[in-house]
């Protein structure tokens, strides 16, 4: 095909499926997982208090899930269920497992996560940055992994159609941007590679869908990257 | 009422006629109204309901049991108020698995006119590919293939040319959509001994009318329309409108068949595809194929009528 062929279809000739069938993709998640779901939710409360914990191990267990989150909803969610109707979902599914494999295997490693993120180095006066910093992101934490999940509720009008953090890729990636404030420098923008383009992913097929609800999904996960640059070390030993 | 001679000939014939014919009084309730309006295909002669069904976004719904229940009962309507032709793609994801889940459900592969593409890059593998969507939609062979969006077509074109004489497909055919290509699917259609093209064509994209509607009837190709409602945007567009106050005069009941009659009027046209997800939809579609048709002078009314809004 010629570039003017290119030119000559729309965003709307990519999507192959139409909203009931992509909001009915949640629900099904959850009917045929219970009661699982509870545990991923039990879990994902745990992960922000783990995160901000004085002792790396538990830093580490909060990566660590953080990384199986990636894992279980590209795999699951994205490769299971989304993948058949629309094929880059599935692209982006293998992506997923790939982003929490790496980013496990790194945390293991014990190379990725910065030695104290929010702690007041000895040297310093205790003036409550780092404190101020790690309850920002516990409730930031909290309140996003309470209120996004209801994005497809919001949708659809079906309570079962809850995006929960660990099982749907949206409120995975958008939650754990926030993490972002407890890696190393460059780790962070390995980290934001992939979120970056599923962000343009979900808002593009949101837009072509008219599920203007879920548009706040890709918002959520640029606004919760941004944070958790603010949030990180760096911002705590420079406060000016 | 005493029984003549001429009016138990009438009878009979009418009822041989019925029996001879799937077209004729399917979903009969409403005497000579439902008599189904059909098409001959160019090539052949066989007749074709002159309404048929997509499945582009409507049938892709995964392995979701609930909605592929539901995709079910909408082509058994479909059947029931006589349609046959049922056209889809390799690209429409899992669309092709549905609908062979839903045929056998129906067990309705005999009412069935099984149209679908070739959408491969690679040229080689017409054959693969056409057995792969036969075993998918559940059927040994399928009536039609067509090479979509002209995507490899030289090498997809030769070989379908030559499965034909061998029975592997009844039809063959090209397809394009949105408009695009037309200056070279106009040069295939002058060159190539082709059964059907398939376009889009609707009340607003009327730009076949200029020379491929012209060419498929000089040429005799059968002519399938793709996107009757350009995606829905027609009904998102007029559906708050009235209908024109001539609009029963023109066989018009709603505005599904407002703009699939005015497809199907055109003499060139043999089959219209819309697609639909629900079984209303559906039965409002069906109903185009019932009733009279918009004259000449009545098409270009409705063209007008639209463009006035």
């Amino acid at each position: 095909m010629t570039g003017s062929d290119w030119l000559s279809y729309s965003l709307q000739d990519f999507i192959m499926f139409g909203p009931q069938v992509f909001l009915r993709l949640f629900m099904r998640l959850n009917q045929d997982i219970w009661p699982w779901t509870l545990v991923a939710v039990l879990l994902g409360l745990l992960v922000p208090f783990c995160l901000v914990s004085h002792k790396r191990r538990l830093r580490r267990l909060a990566l660590g899930l953080i990384a199986l989150s990636w894992i279980v909803s590209g795999y699951g969610f994205l490769v299971g269920y989304f993948g058949p109707v629309n094929w880059p979902a599935g692209v982006f599914g293998w992506a997923f497992v790939l982003q929490g494999s790496v980013f496990g295997l790194m945390t293991v490693a014990g190379v990725a996560d910065h030695p104290e993120p929010f702690h007041e180095p000895s040297h310093e006066p205790d003036n409550g940055q780092y404190r101020k910093a790690s309850r920002g992101l516990v409730v930031c934490w909290i309140v996003a992994c309470l209120v996004l999940p209801w994005l497809p509720v919001a949708e659809s009008g079906v309570w079962q159609a809850l995006a929960l953090f660990g099982l749907t890729p949206w409120t995975t990636a958008a939650i754990s941007m926030l993490a972002i404030s407890v890696l190393r420098g460059p780790w962070r923008w390995f980290y934001l590679t992939l979120p970056v383009l599923w962000v343009v992913f979900s808002a593009a097929t949101f837009w072509v869908l008219q599920t203007l609800w879920l548009l706040a999904f890709p918002v959520a996960t640029l606004v919760f990257a941004a944070l958790g640059f603010w949030l990180s070390p760096r911002r705590a030993q420079s406060p000016d | 009422m005493a029984l003549d001679r001429r009016r138990f000939l009438m009878g009979a014939g009418l009822v041989g006629l019925a029996l001879q014919s799937p077209l004729l009084f399917a979903g009969s309730s409403s005497g000579a109204e439902s008599l189904a309006i059909s098409r001959r295909i160019p090539g052949t002669n066989e007749a074709i309901p002159a309404i048929g069904m997509g499945t582009w976004i409507t049938f892709n719904v995964g392995g979701d049991p609930t909605l592929v229940e539901q995709r079910t009962r909408v082509l058994k309507t479909f059947f029931e108020l006589g349609g046959t032709v049922v056209d889809g793609s390799p690209m429409y994801g899992t669309a092709a698995d549905v609908m062979g889940e839903a045929l056998t459900a129906l067990d309705a592969e005999d009412r069935l006119f099984a149209a679908t593409k070739i959408w491969t890059g690679d040229e080689s593998a017409t054959r693969d590919e056409a057995a792969r969507s036969g075993r998918r939609w559940g059927v040994d062979r399928f009536d039609l293939l067509q090479v979509h969006n002209l995507r490899g077509w030289q090498g997809h074109l030769e070989t379908l040319k030559a499965m034909k004489p061998e029975g592997e497909v009844r039809y063959i055919g090209i397809t394009t959509s949105h408009g695009r290509r037309h200056r070279e699917f106009e040069q295939i259609m002058e060159r190539e001994p082709i059964d059907f093209v398939q376009l889009t064509y609707n009340v607003l994209d009327r730009e076949a009318e200029q020379r491929l509607l012209p060419l498929a009837r000089e040429k005799g190709i059968g002519v399938i329309v793709n996107r009757p409602f350009q995606g829905g945007s027609l009904f998102r567009r007029f559906q708050a409108e009235s209908l024109p106050g001539w609009a029963g005069d023109a066989g018009v009941k709603n505005w599904s068949e407002f703009f699939l009659k005015y497809i199907i009027s055109h003499p060139a046209v043999t089959c219209a595809i819309p697609a639909t997800s629900k079984v209303d939809h559906m039965r409002e579609n069906m109903g185009a194929l019932y009733g009279d048709l918009p004259s000449p002078g009545q098409r270009q009314q409705m063209a007008d009528y639209v463009g006035s809004l």
